[in-house]
């Protein structure tokens, strides 16, 4: 359990994002956003609760809510579009969430392992998705029918007549140089270090892709040179 | 033309103005852009008036009448402003009629536009035949049966939507229209007493029936007639196969959203800032508050004023306003435009 | 003075007027519809001025253009831009032509019918690939999927890849053997549209977050002028759907689609975020919801139906279909599946986003498993129109990778789903003979000229 001073910088973190005070100009407890949740159907959670929670400034409640009930926002950002007030309880959603990651609160971390293998795919290749990981066995409860056509994966991707499409352990084919420049974009905002308070093994692997990446530029590079 | 006041609006307001006026031994000269006198009320078919519980065409047909009566005023219909020149004592204006009035003030009583409801479409209005609006809702009441436009069947439930083009940035619509909470509690009333067979639903967000109206509306529309206050602001309306409308909102209680279905829906519509107010600042030369109603002079000490001396304005030109407060300001624009005529003239003399 | 009594009315009418004394208002039909005549006439978005009550962002954009702070990649006439209209009736500049695909991470891997259904209209409409549009692999994913998922990331860096490609998209036009700004980003996804224009509004809004990001631009080279470069318009693929739509009826339009029941998911992303962006026309729904999806299956002649959940959201939730997966399928199954298939009685549920079609598509088997026995075809609005006018379900549309019984609609088409999956897998041994057939010259790709 967090102390009061902790709670109380979690919230102004929350409170210090350069959004926050355009995505909570007040709260006239309506419940629209709550009305059109599809999180509040199924989870815990409803969004003017958050709001009333922050505009209240109420830190204990918010650190509670931080544990688990932020992570039900399905972030559809519908409530954002209905607020009467022009709040974006998603938004303050998302502010949470970074801080929570910030804070390496635990909670993030339980919530965020399962969804470790895309954020590997995302930060080392810039796509989130590949074919590779859309397979029966990933997904047992898509059926076995996810394709209506068997076969080899790398042919089935090959009939597809756009070349960048041609790929299985990506989305499309990213060149070497986009890729390179993506990791600088990581490493100078702050996401690899986030990355790295919220789960150092994934981190360390992503690390050693990066730098196995980086030579490779730098020794076509060279090639480059080489051949002018 | 210093014994002249012009006054742009026959509604509520212009018509207090324009008696007001003459009970002064001032003239007055009214112009409206409409064929008939009376406004809103008159225009629009209001039905029975908060709080008196009068017919709108009686009690503002009384209004009307005392005007056309009055000898000391003239009345434009079917005109405009369209030009003005000189300043205060010494107006000139040029109407789209020809004719040319000369006043020394001018009481501006234009009113405002009603929203429409269309700006808010995920409420359903213009998709769904069962979605309406209070003034629709208030001509069914008029006719002395309740019953769903679509297929003439008496509603088991019938909700009231508040704030629809009120309170709501979404749409540039920050103001509260002041009158729907009360109009829409009498709605309920009205709605009950013909077709005890019907519940009413008021979906708020906060209820404000200020003043006198609370107990006379609010409390007796849920005591005597059983009206049940929902706080919570509507999503979506949408229509399920059987084609009743389904309303989405929270059941604020457990913190859920739940999906209502209701017969018929009505939108308690607002009130927006006269549509010609552009055009009404340029010929007049005067400025609009932020909201695009018209800008006060100064909130105390010239509370009938605008921008620009010797022009005078009341009730819904200067933002929401109900019919009765418009009425003594007409009034009170009317003797402010006259006293301070009166002034010129004496420091002239 | 009116004749009437109005006091003694008051007694005779009970409370509130009415009662068992209720006395009509004595308006005749006419004079009651006359004077509710102002109901009928709309005063709306269109006309109202909102002044400076409503805050359109790209002024501010064009204002930061003229004080020299950032580069604006305007859409010009040689794009053949259209206009259309937005939530407010403010006009929004829709480009036809050259235009730069910006792909999605989700449909590339997962729905690529999407973007080759696409690619193959343009092809249709007879553009040159290389001049008219460009297909590269110099570009990533917006990474907001991620960002929405798992709060890894922050607006720094989704505003540094958004400028990334944008510039890329600029400067390609060069590199290809044009001007700068030749090709316009078309954005495939609809996250990535919703995601690129609240980066916009807060670059544009941020002088800070335009210092930050400068910095790291700069490092990777991708400034011009020492300049940040911003598009005048984020255009989604859906939104040149939508404008193209009356040609696509007209010029490429094979099959008779009036027996089709479609109904529509418009994505969260495209009409809710930063929503005043999204396209209205008066001719589509009113003008009520948002013209995208249905127009197109309107100027096919398909029927549109409407259904009670309309608004709703899919399910996906970013991190909820990796890890809440009963949520998503709970969802999606209870609140779009079975409405549009129970209550609307529809063939094909279109949807104009990655997520959307993903979680909609393939989470009606499990369904199965809790006596929810019902399924639809689930496709994007691109791939029904490419169907429509004879692509080929495989090569082109590229269903095969869709889990839901997408073939029940081809049939109802009179498309023989068998005989187009034989031609299929007779193609898929060419294939593995190296004999690929492509909608462009893959050497594009990769810098190469047209």
């Amino acid at each position: 359990m967090a102390t009061y001073a902790e709670m109380q910088q979690i919230y102004d973190d929350i409170r210090g994002d350069f959004r926050y005070d355009s995505e909570l100009n007040g709260c006239l407890n309506c419940g629209i956003c709550t009305a059109t949740c599809p999180a509040a159907h199924f989870y815990d959670y409803s969004p003017r609760e958050i709001v009333q929670l922050l505009w209240t400034e109420n830190v204990e409640q918010i650190y509670d809510a931080m544990q688990e009930k932020i992570w039900a926002c399905a972030q559809c950002m519908t409530c954002a579009a209905r607020c009467p007030f022009k709040n974006s309880p998603g938004g303050l959603v998302a502010i949470m969430r970074e801080v929570a990651i910030k804070h390496e609160m635990q909670s993030a971390k339980d919530v965020l392992r399962p969804f470790g293998r895309v954020m590997l795919k995302l930060i080392t290749t810039g796509n989130q998705l590949s074919p590779d990981m859309i397979q029966p066995d990933h997904f047992p409860d898509w059926g076995p029918n996810i394709q209506k056509v068997e076969g080899d994966l790398s042919v089935l991707r090959k009939a597809i007549p756009v070349k960048t499409l041609q790929t299985v352990e990506t989305a499309w084919e990213v060149s070497l140089k986009t890729s390179v420049e993506m990791y600088t974009i990581w490493e100078m905002t702050g996401v690899m270090k986030s990355l790295e308070l919220m789960d150092e093994n994934l981190f360390d692997v992503i690390e050693d892709f990066i730098d196995e990446k980086r030579e490779e530029y730098e020794e076509w590079l060279e090639e480059q040179e080489d051949e002018d | 033309m210093q014994d002249t006041v012009l006054i742009v609006g026959a509604g509520p307001a212009g018509l207090s103005a324009a008696s007001t006026v003459t009970a002064s031994g001032y003239k007055a000269v009214v112009v409206e852009k409409e064929e008939i006198l009376g406004g809103a009320p008159i225009i629009s078919g209001y039905a029975k008036l908060v709080p008196s519980g009068e017919w709108a065409k009686d009690a503002i047909g009384r209004m009307v009448s005392r005007v056309e009566e009055d000898s000391g005023v003239t009345i434009h219909k079917g005109a405009k402003v369209e030009s003005l020149d000189g300043e205060v004592g010494s107006f000139t204006a040029k109407l789209s009629n020809g004719e040319t009035v000369t006043a020394g003030a001018i009481v501006l009583a234009t009113g405002f536009t009603h929203f429409d409801s269309i700006n808010k479409p995920e409420w359903g209005f213009g998709t769904f035949e069962d979605v309406l609006t209070t003034t629709q809702m208030e001509q069914m009441v008029s006719t002395g049966k309740i019953a769903c436009p679509s297929d003439g069947r008496v509603p088991e439930r019938v909700a009231i939507l508040l704030c629809v083009g009120s309170r709501d940035r979404q749409i540039g619509r920050e103001w509260c229209s002041k009158i729907c909470c009360t109009v829409s509690a009498n709605l309920a009333m009205e709605i009950k007493e013909i077709s005890p067979e019907t519940d009413v639903f008021i979906y708020y967000m906060d209820i404000r029936t200020f003043g006198l109206y609370e107990d006379k509306f609010y409390w007796k529309s849920q005591e005597e007639f059983k009206t049940k206050f929902v706080k919570a602001r509507i999503a979506e309306v949408t229509a399920s196969p059987d084609g009743r409308l389904l309303v989405k909102g929270e059941d604020t209680l457990v913190k859920r959203p739940i999906i209502i279905p209701f017969d018929i829906v009505v939108h308690a519509i607002g009130m927006d800032p006269n549509e010609d107010n552009p055009e009404i600042a340029k010929v007049f030369g005067i400025g609009l508050e932020k909201h695009g109603f018209i800008e006060r002079a100064e909130h105390y000490t010239n509370t009938c004023g605008t921008t620009r001396r010797g022009i005078y304005s009341c009730g819904a030109a200067y933002g929401p306003e109900t019919i009765d407060d418009s009425i003594s300001q007409g009034a009170a624009a009317a003797s402010r435009a006259v006293a301070d005529l009166n002034a010129l003239v004496q420091k002239a003399s | 003075m009116n004749s009437k009594d109005p006091k003694a009315n008051n007694e005779t009418q009970g409370v509130a007027g009415h009662g068992s004394f209720f006395q009509q208002t004595d308006l005749s039909r006419e004079e009651a519809v006359k004077a509710t005549d102002w109901v009928r006439k709309h005063v709306d978005r269109r006309t109202v001025d909102l002044g400076d009550r409503m805050d359109d962002v790209r002024e501010h954009m064009y204002e930061l253009e003229k004080d020299g702070e950032i580069i604006i990649h305007r859409i010009t006439d040689e794009h053949e831009p259209q206009t259309v209209k937005t939530l407010f009736g403010w006009e929004k500049k829709i480009p036809t032509k050259q235009l730069w695909h910006h792909k999605s991470c989700g449909q590339c891997g997962n729905i690529p019918g999407y973007p080759t259904s696409l690619m193959w209209f343009m092809n249709e409409f007879g553009y040159v690939p290389g001049k008219d549009y460009l297909d590269e692999t110099d570009q990533t994913s917006c990474t907001a999927w991620n960002y929405h998922g798992s709060g890894i990331g922050n607006v720094e860096s989704l505003a540094a890849v958004f400028l990334r490609n944008f510039h890329q998209a600029y400067v390609s036009g060069k590199q290809h053997g044009h001007e700068l700004g030749h090709f316009f980003p078309l954005v495939h996804c609809g996250t990535s549209f919703g995601n690129y224009k609240e980066i916009r509004k807060y670059l544009i809004e941020s002088a800070e977050l335009r210092e930050k990001v400068k910095k790291i631009l700069g490092k990777l080279g991708r400034l011009v002028d020492g300049k940040l470069v911003i598009p005048e318009e984020i255009v989604h693929y859906s939104e040149w759907v939508h404008v193209m739509r009356n040609r696509i009826a007209s010029e490429l339009q094979k099959i008779d689609v009036s027996n089709i029941r479609t109904t529509t998911h418009v994505a969260c992303h495209y009409y809710k975020m930063v929503h005043e962006d999204a396209v209205y026309d008066p001719e589509v729904l009113g003008g009520n919801r948002t013209a995208i999806i249905t127009s197109i299956a309107q100027a096919l002649g398909a029927q549109t139906i409407d259904y009670s959940t309309w608004y709703d959201c899919c399910g996906f939730g970013f991190r909820h279909i990796i890890s809440e997966r009963e949520f998503t399928r709970s969802f999606t199954m209870d609140r779009k599946i079975r409405v549009a298939r129970e209550e609307a009685n529809a063939d094909v549920m279109l949807a104009n986003d990655t997520g959307c079609v993903t979680t909609m598509d393939k989470n009606q088997w499990i369904g199965r498993a809790h006596d929810q026995n019902f399924s639809i075809p689930i496709m994007a609005d691109v791939q029904f129109a490419a169907l429509a006018c004879g692509a080929d379900p495989f090569k082109i549309v590229q269903l095969q990778w869709h889990a839901s019984p997408c073939e029940d609609l081809v049939e109802k088409m009179g498309i023989s789903w068998s005989q187009a999956k034989k031609n299929f897998q007779e193609y898929l041994k060419e294939v593995e003979n190296g004999n690929i057939e492509y909608l462009y010259n893959p050497e594009l790709a990769y810098g190469g000229q047209a």
